[in-house]
């Protein structure tokens, strides 16, 4: 078991594409952890699982061995998720290091997660050690690249190091300097057990497999360990090292990385930042630690009322592989049954109504996403908001607040028009602007979240052609000018199509949705008409004619089956609509509220 | 009861598929350019029915297309000895026979009349040129006023379809709808009168639906046909049923309209006018469907329904010629109904008929209540205006049967 001064902990940071995940895999080679030929096993074994399973298994956390100077080092790699989604996991996991590999595309140069991991690195207090990646490609600028980590980051030219993770150039000299740049870890192998929980997976037989990172004390297998936040106490059935595999340990002590196997029956007792202590209580809660919050919420109901069941325990599977997804039942005027969902951010979303997709055959709807507000009323409570339509009437409004990120766009200068337009139209406010080079800026806007998430990303990459990224983080909930907006169908709100919005966009908003509902939703056999309103103030109005003609007259021969099979599905298709006030309304109508009333 | 889906079918239908052309708005059973797949077709028809094992008397028999007209004089009376030989016509029965009107030559209305075909159906279509052309028929105004003389010469009824909104096409190499040229209301005027004029005994009239399976279908998806507004179509419905009906036709089906003619012997729809008989022009034939009776069928295409069990022939001439040239069965598909969706399909095709149906016969012939199986359906129904109910029949008020297709589903 190394000393501290012995052992390295650290993490790669870099912008999506930078070759995070083929640095990582040449340094395992390099230090020997695996054999080319068993990396490439080793990565099918990976896609097999993932297969099976639908979720994606990773070397979060490798042990590598590496001699420097005449002594064997432990270089801990600790993988952090890449996207905006996922920040309260990646501050954890960088709690665990002391330093980080800064990795740059030699063409690409910096982007916006460069920044906004390379600042939460910072804000760790880090150690960075500045890599330019894929210096053999023939567009490769690095001195330029090199003068944008300067500008942007304040990283001193002289400690850039270069390197080509596809060939191994330079890997050596990283390896190098990960160990004379990057501090050891302070902990004290004698001080009373603290354990940092960084991240977990669920293992079909042996249950939660819970990452961590000593920072004080020692843990052997069959040791009680008590979790200091869900205050739960459980016995060590096994604990280790991946290298990348699980190997067993019979101890792990200050300053190492591995993991914890409890038979824990689901993740959900599993708390990323909780720390880990002795039953006796004498270690004290790691600082940090929060629970997941969810940012992005939508209700999810089955179209057939009978399958509320079937989707619940979906759900519940879903929920034991992902703590963070939270889920509870509601019931909706027009939808009926159904459940309110929680995600960490729009990617989380969409990751989680893909494995429901895959893994459960319920035909679903699901409403339009929307942020968490804060109301405070006029009787003095104050209420959390995840469905618009259960925000109280305007009079009983003191204050209502909205969540607030500041994003941060990295883009060519000649760009910088168009995007500063997409965030004044949507009542952005300017922070600064920052040269990165003669020809790159970084800008940056405080925004709100519901402005962000539907499709900002979309629209950036179509206003700078692709080049410009984004990154954002949360800076708290800020009082706005906002309105609840209902929509009403034939004279009847609907509750699942109501939306918070900005009160200066209501008038576009109300238009732009009722239009779109006008296309998705069928004519009938009555008029229907369409109504977007604030409180008992109409704002816009739309109306669905009557069908007027509909009379196949010819008499079809003596061939009725035909005719018949056509009515069967007109029918098998209504039946997956939902029905309200008898109007049948189709699955994607209850996404038309995501229309902006932009271009 | 000699309409109840269970007993010997009394009526039989004989689809035949060759045609001069195909018409762009037809997703029928027809083949043109292949009369030399007729004789083999005459020898398929006598296998087909040959597994009869007896002969079966039917009260009406329908010669349907395709073009049966399309056949030679001689293959005509090849054709009817066949038939007549395994479905023998009962005293006072109704014999249709589709004809173009170009067909109608000397040679074929002498065997037409010479067998006792009573009642020719002619695909009229329409009277305007422009119509005409754009529907790819092969004949003029001027040759159906010379058929319906023929019909006439053999003492036979005689039936014409009409088909109004035909759609326009997008004017040749121009982006731009042609604007002078088109189907108006005034031309759907034009052939009503014309129509009304020749006096037929029954009148069909079509609104055009563009199906999948035409050549319209396809150039309506690349934009090359445009239909006309729905307004427009609504008011030529109604504009036929008023016309029509003002002209003394009774309007006894969603598209179809007949006279009242001197009695003949042994017909069934008869009514007292003054001192005389009077007979109903109806065709006999298609209440047998809209009454969900059974009938027998041959052909290629051809549907029946015996036994409780709807059967269709492949609608591939090829294959069915193939097959049955094997001595295989043509079916392609073939249902057998439960009770009750035969009683949901029987209230369907009933409702098509302008006098509705009353609870007790419905109760009578399917053996459910009526308000049992639909009681939620009629009620919105009747509460939209899209339903009449007197307590007793329940029929299409003029609102329901201009939408009458969207009805449909909802008593399934």
């Amino acid at each position: 078991m190394p000393a501290p001064e012995f052992i390295r902990n650290f993490s790669i940071i870099a912008h999506i594409d930078h070759g995070k995940s083929t640095l990582a895999d040449r340094l395992m080679e390099r230090t020997g952890t695996v054999s080319l030929r068993e990396m490439k096993a080793q990565l099918l074994d990976d896609m097999d699982l993932e297969r099976q399973r639908g979720i994606t298994i990773k070397a979060r956390a490798v042990a590598m061995y590496h001699d420097h100077g005449g002594s064997t080092y432990e270089l801990n790699l600790i993988d952090t998720p890449g996207h905006v989604d996922f920040q309260y996991e990646v501050s954890r996991s960088l709690t665990c290091c002391e330093g980080a590999v800064l990795l740059v595309d030699a063409f690409q140069g910096v982007e916006a997660q460069t920044v906004a991991n390379a600042y939460a690195a910072m804000e760790h207090e880090l150690t960075i050690v500045p890599v330019i990646n894929k210096i053999d490609l023939t567009h490769a600028r690095p001195d330029e690249v090199k003068l944008e980590m300067v500008q942007s980051l304040a990283i001193d030219p002289d400690e850039v190091l270069g390197c080509s993770a596809k060939t191994g150039e330079g890997c050596e000299t990283i390896l190098d300097a990960i160990i004379t740049r990057i501090p050891p870890p302070k902990g004290d192998p004698q001080a009373p057990l603290q354990a940092m929980v960084f991240d977990s997976h669920y293992d079909e037989f042996r249950g939660a497999i819970t990452y961590i990172r000593l920072m004080n004390g020692t843990i052997s297998k069959g040791q009680r360990i008590k979790f200091l936040q869900t205050n739960t106490t459980y016995e060590v059935l096994e604990l280790g090292q991946f290298r990348p595999g699980r190997i067993a340990r019979d101890m792990l002590s200050a300053g190492q990385v591995g993991y914890l196997i409890c038979g824990i029956k689901s993740l959900s007792h599993v708390h990323i930042g909780d720390t880990i202590s002795s039953p006796q209580g004498t270690g004290r809660p790691l600082p940090g630690y929060k629970k997941p919050k969810r940012m992005v919420f939508c209700g999810l109901y089955p179209s057939d009322g009978q399958d509320f069941e079937e989707l619940r325990d979906a759900l519940a599977r879903l929920a034991i592989n992902d703590p963070s997804f939270e889920f509870e039942p509601e019931t909706s005027d027009a939808l009926g049954f159904g459940f309110r969902c929680g995600f960490l951010g729009l990617l989380h979303m969409e990751i989680i109504q893909q494995r429901l997709e895959q893994e459960a055959d319920i035909d679903l709807v699901q409403t339009a996403p929307n942020v968490t507000y804060e109301i405070d009323t006029k009787d003095g409570r104050t209420l959390e908001i995840h469905t618009p339509t259960r925000v109280p009437d305007m009079g009983q409004i003191e204050e209502f607040r909205q969540p607030i990120v500041r994003i941060n766009f990295v883009l060519p200068t000649e760009y910088i028009g168009p995007v500063m337009k997409l965030c004044t139209d949507r009542h952005g406010i300017y922070v600064r602007t920052e040269y990165l080079s003669p020809t790159r800026a970084m800008l940056v806007y405080d925004l709100a979240l519901a402005d962000v998430i539907y499709d900002m990303h979309d629209k950036l990459k179509s206003a700078t052609r692709g080049y410009g990224t984004m990154d954002y983080e949360l800076i708290g909930h800020f009082p706005a000018d906002l309105v609840r907006l209902d929509i009403l169908i034939k004279g009847e709100r609907v509750d699942a199509l109501s939306i918070v919005c900005d009160r200066r966009e209501a008038d576009s908003r109300g238009r732009a949705i009722i239009k779109k509902l006008r296309k998705t939703i069928d004519r009938h056999l009555f008029e229907i008409p369409l109504q977007a309103a604030i409180g008992s103030r109409i704002i816009a109005r739309e109306t669905i004619s009557a069908m007027r003609k509909n009379v196949t007259a010819k008499c079809y021969g003596g061939d009725i089956t035909r005719k018949r099979k056509l009515w069967a599905k007109q029918k098998e298709g209504k039946k997956r609509m939902k029905s309200i006030g008898q109007v049948d309304i189709p699955q994607k109508a209850f996404l038309a509220v995501l229309e902006t009333g932009e271009k | 009861m000699s309409d109840h889906p269970l007993i010997p079918p009394r009526a039989a239908y004989v689809h035949v598929p060759f045609c001069d052309r195909k018409c762009g708005y037809c997703n029928f059973t027809a083949i043109a350019g292949r009369d030399g797949w007729i004789d083999r077709y005459l020898r398929a028809i006598e296998i087909e029915l040959s597994w009869l094992g007896e002969s079966q008397e039917v009260d009406t028999l329908y010669f349907g297309g395709g073009t049966p007209s399309h056949l030679a004089a001689g293959q005509l009376a090849r054709l009817f000895d066949t038939v007549l030989r395994w479905f023998p016509l009962a005293d006072g029965s109704e014999w249709t026979v589709e004809a173009n009107p170009n067909d109608l030559d000397a040679e074929r209305s002498a065997v037409l009349a010479e067998y006792g075909v009573n009642r020719i159906s002619v695909g009229a279509q329409s009277f305007d040129e422009w119509k005409l052309n754009q529907l790819e028929r092969n004949h003029r105004g001027a040759d159906i006023r010379r058929a319906a003389d023929v019909v006439r010469s053999i003492d036979a009824d005689l039936a014409i379809d009409l088909i109004f909104a035909v759609p326009k096409s997008r004017s040749g190499g121009s982006s731009a709808w042609s604007t002078e040229m088109g189907e108006t209301f005034a031309t759907w005027q034009r052939d009503l009168d014309s129509a009304i004029e020749l006096a037929p005994d029954h009148l069909s009239v079509y609104g055009l639906t563009i199906e999948r399976g035409s050549a319209f279908y396809g150039r309506r998806v690349r934009g090359d046909l445009v239909e006309l507004p729905e307004e427009i179509q609504r008011a030529m419905v109604l504009e036929a049923i008023d016309r029509l009906t003002a002209a003394g036709y009774e309007h006894y089906e969603i598209s179809n309209f007949a006279r009242w003619l001197h009695r003949k012997e042994g017909t069934e729809d008869t009514r007292m006018a003054g001192s005389q008989f009077q007979r109903s022009a109806r065709s006999r034939h298609n209440q047998i469907y809209w009454q969900g009776a059974p009938y027998h069928a041959a052909g290629p295409g051809a549907a029946r329904y015996v036994h409780g069990c709807r059967e269709t022939n492949h609608r591939s001439t090829a294959k069915y010629l193939q097959r049955v040239l094997d001595g295989q069965s043509p079916v392609a598909e073939w249902e057998m109904l439960d009770p009750e969706s035969r009683a949901r399909e029987m209230l369907v095709l009933a409702l098509r008929q302008m006098d509705g149906i009353s609870r007790d016969d419905f109760s009578n012939r399917t053996g459910f209540i009526l308000d049992d199986l639909v009681r939620p359906a009629i009620r919105r129904f009747i509460e939209l205006g899209f339903l009449a109910d007197d307590g007793e029949k329940i029929r299409l008020t003029r609102e329901g049967l201009l939408i009458s297709d969207a009805l449909w589903p909802e008593f399934l």
